[in-house]
């Protein structure tokens, strides 16, 4: 330990605060790898059916170049996917906002097509475009797309009608009051749905493996699954986790660059009189 | 009524003639305002107080162009209003600063929205946030400032382009007390310095009479003009004004309207406060105390 100034109660409460925002979690996995362990020893249970957390962690160092090689596909499904989603989402949030006709027509069909199961879609997708990547990057895409929507619609439209009065006595143009005002406004929002959508679009690549694919961990699990190779399931699936993780953290860095004067993303020290 | 006769004059700044205002909704048309007539004269600082409901900010929309009226005409400068007035400045209740701007910047988004050259009037929103008070804060952000300096903040932003016109809708209306009282007393000042035709909407009484020039009570539903009082104290005003005989008198007088309304009921309220009071004397003193 060298703090050079004595750190006031409230850094070394922040300080608190940070690092049992690690260790709580950090402790409730490692309880939780220990009860399946101990499970798997007091109930024998065999290791096609469930593998103890040493011969998953064999796995992940002993295949970690396989699993490697099989994440570049999936990684690539997604942030397609994803990125289309955000291009296509933001659009079209910005058309129901702004046009009514548009909303009268879409808006309806848009929230009842969520009725429908887009997974439902997958086999089609793959009739239509094949087992390589367009067809996943499709599925990522039409999962994701739609949390980008609905909040980047709700975050434009939040705007106080006070000051949209404001900026129409400007004569400002609709699509300036949009650039300047509107679409900042709604960035809290947007980035809402960009943390809902980017998860999905993980989901939407390892289903579109699933129904048909050469590779990608979607491609890994289901073989592994075929051999009842349990060991390498759960490695699999250790990596999807953590690739969700780290895309998930990546947006809430983006976020936090992009909109630091939001509330969610005030440290508590900064906010003095709100007055309100 | 007594403005009627000085509605159609073109030398008034704002005139509204036998405007009226209905707002279909779904239980029915509601009128909110109705038979306005009333004239605004160049560098007048006019209040307009009345009870919640009684169109006072509707009349401001319309005066702004961003509502159109159902009956008769408002005027600028004997020009009808069809559009959203470029010439006013426009403060509301809440300060609708945008939080991810710092002050200064705040007050620019006017000039950017204008599309007006933004090098030239840098100069000048720096002169506005140092004559309220603002100087050392330009750089801030809105959530990093207390209510008042963010009505500040927004008060330069009506000013930034220079309009003649200044329509301000219960600014001070979400301010503690003491703040209130002294944005009124540097409103008075900025006023004074700028000379700019202003249309006040309040709830205060105090308020209206100590900044205007002339206070337009206003009944409720619809929104009808009551009554209209000169007001002629000395300017500069001082807040010690407030409590002398003078201003009581007209604080008394718009007071008397609003109770012969039915607006302001003191009447069952004083003889059940009296009551109580009684009841309170006549009650032994709480025990352990002298």
């Amino acid at each position: 330990m060298t703090d050079q100034p004595r750190p006031t109660p409230y850094q070394r409460a922040a300080r608190r605060r940070r690092i049992e925002a690690v260790l709580y979690p950090a402790g409730a996995l490692l309880l939780a790898l220990g009860v399946w362990q101990l499970v798997i020893v007091v109930f024998s249970i065999h290791g096609y059916l469930l593998p103890s957390p040493g011969a998953v962690y064999d796995t992940l160092t002993g295949q970690w170049r396989y699993l490697a090689t099989e994440s570049v596909p999936t990684i690539e499904e997604v942030l397609l996917g994803f990125a289309a989603a955000t291009v296509v989402g933001i659009a079209i949030a910005v058309a129901i906002v702004t046009w009514r006709p548009f909303e009268k027509a879409v808006y309806p069909l848009l929230v009842a097509s969520q009725e429908v199961p887009q997974i439902a879609f997958a086999p089609l997708l793959l009739v239509w475009f094949g087992f390589g990547l367009t067809s996943k990057v499709i599925i990522a895409f039409l999962i994701a797309f739609f949390p980008v929507v609905v909040n980047t619609a709700a975050g434009l439209r939040s705007v106080p009608t006070e000051l949209l009065d404001l900026a129409h006595s400007t004569r400002a143009s609709g699509f300036t009051i949009l650039r300047k005002i509107r679409f900042p406004f709604a960035l809290p929002n947007v980035f809402t749905g960009l943390k809902i959508g980017v998860t999905f679009a993980v989901i939407g690549a390892v289903v579109g493996e699933f129904v048909g694919s050469g590779d990608g961990l979607g491609y890994v699990l289901m073989t592994a699954n075929g051999r009842l190779d349990t060991a390498t399931l759960f490695a699999a699936i250790g990596v999807l986790v953590v690739m969700g993780l780290v895309l998930f953290l990546a947006v809430s860095l983006l976020e936090r660059l992009l909109i630091p004067w939001h509330v969610s993303q005030r440290s508590a020290g900064t906010g003095q009189g709100t007055g309100r | 009524m007594a403005m009627t006769d000085r509605a159609g004059l073109s030398a008034d700044a704002v005139t509204f003639e036998g405007v009226g205002m209905t707002y279909s909704t779904a239980t029915g048309p509601v009128q909110a305002l109705a038979d306005i007539s009333l004239g605004i004269p160049h560098g007048h600082f006019v209040s307009i107080v009345g009870p919640s409901g009684c169109g006072k900010s509707t009349l401001l929309m319309l005066t702004a162009g961003l509502r159109a009226c159902t009956a008769g005409r408002v005027m600028i400068d004997a020009v009808p209003v069809t559009g959203p007035q470029a010439d006013t400045g426009i403060v509301f209740q809440n300060d609708t600063l945008l939080d991810w701007r710092s002050a200064l910047a705040n007050v620019l988004l006017q000039v950017e929205l204008r599309r007006l050259p933004k090098k030239r009037y840098q100069e000048r929103a720096l002169d506005l946030l140092r004559s309220v008070g603002l100087s050392g804060f330009e750089q801030r952000h809105p959530y990093e400032l207390s209510g008042g300096m963010r009505q500040r903040i927004a008060i330069c932003r009506a000013l930034i382009h220079d309009p003649h016109l200044l329509l301000m809708d219960e600014p001070f209306g979400a301010l503690d007390a003491l703040t209130r009282d002294q944005m009124m007393c540097d409103l008075q000042t900025l006023w004074l310095e700028q000379r700019k035709t202003v249309l006040f909407i309040t709830h205060s009484i105090p308020e209206a009479i100590f900044l205007s020039d002339r206070v337009v009570v206003m009944s409720s539903r619809p929104g009808r003009i009551d009554d209209i009082i000169d007001v002629s104290l000395p300017r500069p005003r001082e807040l010690r004004m407030t409590t002398e005989p003078d201003f009581n008198a007209y604080v008394q007088s718009i007071r008397q309207i609003f109770e012969r309304r039915g607006v302001l009921r003191t009447e069952p309220g004083a003889e059940r406060a009296q009551t109580l009071a009684q009841a309170h004397l006549k009650a032994p003193a709480p025990p352990g105390r002298p």
